[in-house]
């Protein structure tokens, strides 16, 4: 059976969900395909009281800390996405049947699920400044507004402190910042001490801003510091795409289809012909429509429009912020008791902005450690597990983990290539490498030394630098990059992809340079922005 | 049940009665034991000899545990040995029996003492599992 629409969206994720809000906000009739991934196994078994309540009270708790196959108890050297615990394994799922990639060099993270990895995303929202929107190849102005209709959809809290220049711009539409828990509180309050040296080094810390409500919004409530973000999300305080999507499934002009893997589209004279394979029969499916938005994530957007257009290029370019987090000690936080209502988000951002100019920042997201829980600490130590344990408890309260994003941009070494493979599910595979030049290590590793320095002077000890591999910092952009020119797998601003009529791309497969800040708030606004111009292109 | 299947679910309660022993120097009760039977079920952990002969020898007493672990912590530590210790320390922490051997509290001054003295213990242990563990590839080769 073909069926009809007028706009079918690809991928439920951050940027196809507020595409497709966009477009059934407008009244148009949206077809959402998607693969759609849900968690059957623990949503309704997580109790919806605070973690230490559970862990004092909830015999259970096995079940979903370590996981119905002790799944959540991980053994073997880190791979990308072993932060996720057990409720968010289905993040993961199902990708590396459907959607294989092969590379030594990059190890990036994709998912099938309903919502993507907006799912277990860690909510930090980003305004970015007109040179980094510039560089990125965004029109300023047309962003402006699309931040704030974004930031008004899914709640976004923070404050106009140091960091605020970094995280909110000039956005209006904010909720008041969520309460500091006491570990950052130190670091926070150490920073406000000391800040006119730091400022003069380039160094600025401020409160994040987060896609977390402090106030009650339609059906979601406000933060209730259970301290159970990387578990559940039983209040809905922290934004997932996939709630956008069940309140867009109570439309009566949304319909969305789970189980559908698109391959390609076919454009022709009347529409758009879109092959789907069905992941629950695996029997081919064809849908059409009049405009198609692609949002399945930048690999995904890349593996569609290469087999769409008939393998004529196989490599495309990728960037990927490079990654790495600096567990330290900090000293004043030695033997308290960590207090039982807060979060577990990375509240406090550190910026390093030597030019003073908002580009090429680097950031250091920091973090408290609980409850993820502690013998995944213990494991890290070269000690017996019984001594660590005891020298662990102790220090628990005093760790702060810095993760370090740093600032990227594409080059002929970083690229993904569609290779043919008949054993594979699509027929085909995505092929990958990631390599640094020696100058962008070092640039990179001279800001790590800076970070780590601004660190020592907030009390907190540096105990060892942990890069991930490359794709680690699951920030994927560039395969298709923005021009006017139209050239072949680019996109035009507009977000239309170059070499069709009635196709536009809404992830950030055309952005042209990476800020280390987290992209997704950006990604969001420019789909709202992409499905506003599909409208105006009829 | 299938005798088979028996004596080793009896093999996993016996290494739970030993593991718990070490990790919190006090036995633990039959919810955690059949929980770590469960786990060992479920991931099927194998040995080659040399780590089935280290493991033989760890069952034996706590002491053994402790020295062979902080050995192996130093020179194999993803020797799967500690493996079946890393999952009865993840079983005992996610029970609610035994949050207090895991969550944060208020320490006093003075136990930094206690953290030093750990330490020095935790190499002292070191340096007699690796007399041991050495003793044991020797024994292999
Ligand atoms: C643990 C974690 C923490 C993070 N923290 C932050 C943060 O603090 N700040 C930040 O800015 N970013 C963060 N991110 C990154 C952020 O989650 C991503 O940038 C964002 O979710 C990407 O959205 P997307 O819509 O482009 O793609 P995805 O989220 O990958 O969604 C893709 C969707 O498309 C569907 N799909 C894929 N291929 C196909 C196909 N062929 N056919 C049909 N459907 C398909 C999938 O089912 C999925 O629904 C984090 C990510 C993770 C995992």
């Amino acid at each position: 059976m073909q069926l009809n629409y007028d706009y079918i969206v690809v991928g439920s994720g951050a940027t196809g969900a507020i595409a497709a809000h966009s477009l059934v906000e407008e009244g148009v009739i949206v077809a959402l395909l998607d693969v759609g991934v849900e968690d059957e196994t623990y949503k309704q078994i997580i109790p919806s009281k605070d973690f230490i309540s559970i862990r004092k009270e909830e015999s259970d708790q096995h079940r979903y800390f370590l996981g119905k196959n002790y799944e959540g108890i991980p053994w073997e050297s880190t791979k990308v996405g072993s932060q996720l615990t057990p409720p968010r394994n289905f993040l993961t799922q199902l990708t590396d049947k459907l959607i294989s990639f092969e590379s030594d060099s990059f190890k990036p993270m994709e998912s099938m699920a309903k919502g993507g990895l907006g799912g277990g995303w860690g909510l930090g929202c980003y305004v970015f400044s007109n040179p980094e929107l510039q560089a990125i190849g965004l029109h300023e102005a047309e962003m402006k507004k699309a931040y704030e209709a974004v930031a008004s959809h899914i709640g976004v809290s923070g404050t106009r402190d140091d960091g605020a220049p970094y995280c909110l711009g000039d956005l209006q539409n904010i909720m008041p910042v969520s309460d500091l828990e006491q570990n950052l509180s130190g670091v926070y309050s150490s920073y406000n001490n000391q800040k006119k040296s730091l400022n003069k080094k380039g160094v600025f810390l401020g409160r994040s801003a987060l896609a977390l409500l402090t106030e009650d919004k339609d059906t979601r409530s406000a933060v209730q510091y259970k301290d159970m973000d990387f578990w559940s999300d039983k209040d809905q305080s922290a934004y997932r795409s996939w709630m956008t999507i069940e309140q867009l499934d109570k439309k009566t002009n949304f319909v969305y289809h789970k189980n559908c893997l698109v391959l390609k589209f076919r454009e022709h004279e009347n529409g758009i012909d879109v092959i789907v394979k069905r992941t629950d029969t695996n029997e081919e499916q064809i849908f059409s429509c009049k405009k198609l938005i692609l949002s399945p994530g930048v690999l995904g957007t890349a593996r569609i429009v290469i087999r769409s257009f008939e393998y004529k290029k196989e490599q495309l370019p990728v960037i990927c912020n490079p990654y790495c987090y600096i567990p330290c000690i900090q000293w004043r936080m030695l033997g308290k008791e960590i207090e039982q209502k807060k979060t577990s988000l990375g509240q406090l951002v550190l910026y390093l902005d030597e030019n003073k100019n908002n580009y090429d920042v680097g950031m250091a997201a920091l973090f408290s450690y609980r409850s993820l829980l502690l013998f995944k600490l213990i494991k890290e130590t070269p000690l017996n597990f019984s001594d660590a344990r005891i020298i662990m408890q102790y220090l628990q309260s005093s760790f702060t983990i810095a993760g370090i994003h740093h600032p990227e941009k594409g080059s002929d070494t970083k690229f993904i290539r569609m290779k043919k493979d008949a054993g594979a599910y699509t027929g085909d595979v995505l092929t990958g490498q990631y390599i640094l030049s020696d100058q962008e290590i070092s640039t990179n590793s001279l800001r790590e030394k800076k970070i780590k320095s601004a660190l020592r002077t907030l009390g907190c000890q540096p105990l060892k630098t942990v890069h991930t591999p490359h794709g680690g910092s699951i920030h994927y952009a560039g395969t298709l990059p923005f021009n006017d020119r139209g050239d072949e797998y680019t996109i035009y601003p507009n977000g239309k992809l170059a070499g069709t009529k009635n196709v536009f791309v809404a992830d950030g497969s055309g952005f042209n340079y990476l800020p280390a800040k987290g992209l997704t708030f950006t990604l969001m606004a420019n789909a709202y922005n992409v499905a506003k111009n599909v409208l105006k292109n009829d | 049940m299938h005798p088979r299947l028996m004596e080793k679910n009896n093999n996993h309660i016996f290494e739970a009665e030993q593991i718990g022993l070490y990790l919190l120097s006090g036995s633990i009760q039959e919810t955690e034991k059949k929980i770590y039977a469960d786990a060992m079920q479920k991931l099927n952990i194998s040995f080659s000899e040399y780590e089935q002969l280290l493991w033989n020898k760890m069952l034996k007493n706590k002491w053994n545990m402790a020295c062979i672990d902080a050995a192996l912590a130093v020179q194999e530590p993803s020797n799967p040995v500690r493996r079946k210790l890393f999952t009865m320390l993840a079983i005992l922490e996610a029970s609610p029996n035994y949050t207090s051997y895991f969550l944060s509290r208020k320490f006093s001054i003075f136990y930094l003492f206690k953290i030093g003295i750990i330490g020095f213990r935790a190499i002292l242990r070191a340096l007699v599992g690796i007399f041991i563990v050495n003793t044991i590839k020797r024994k292999c080769n």
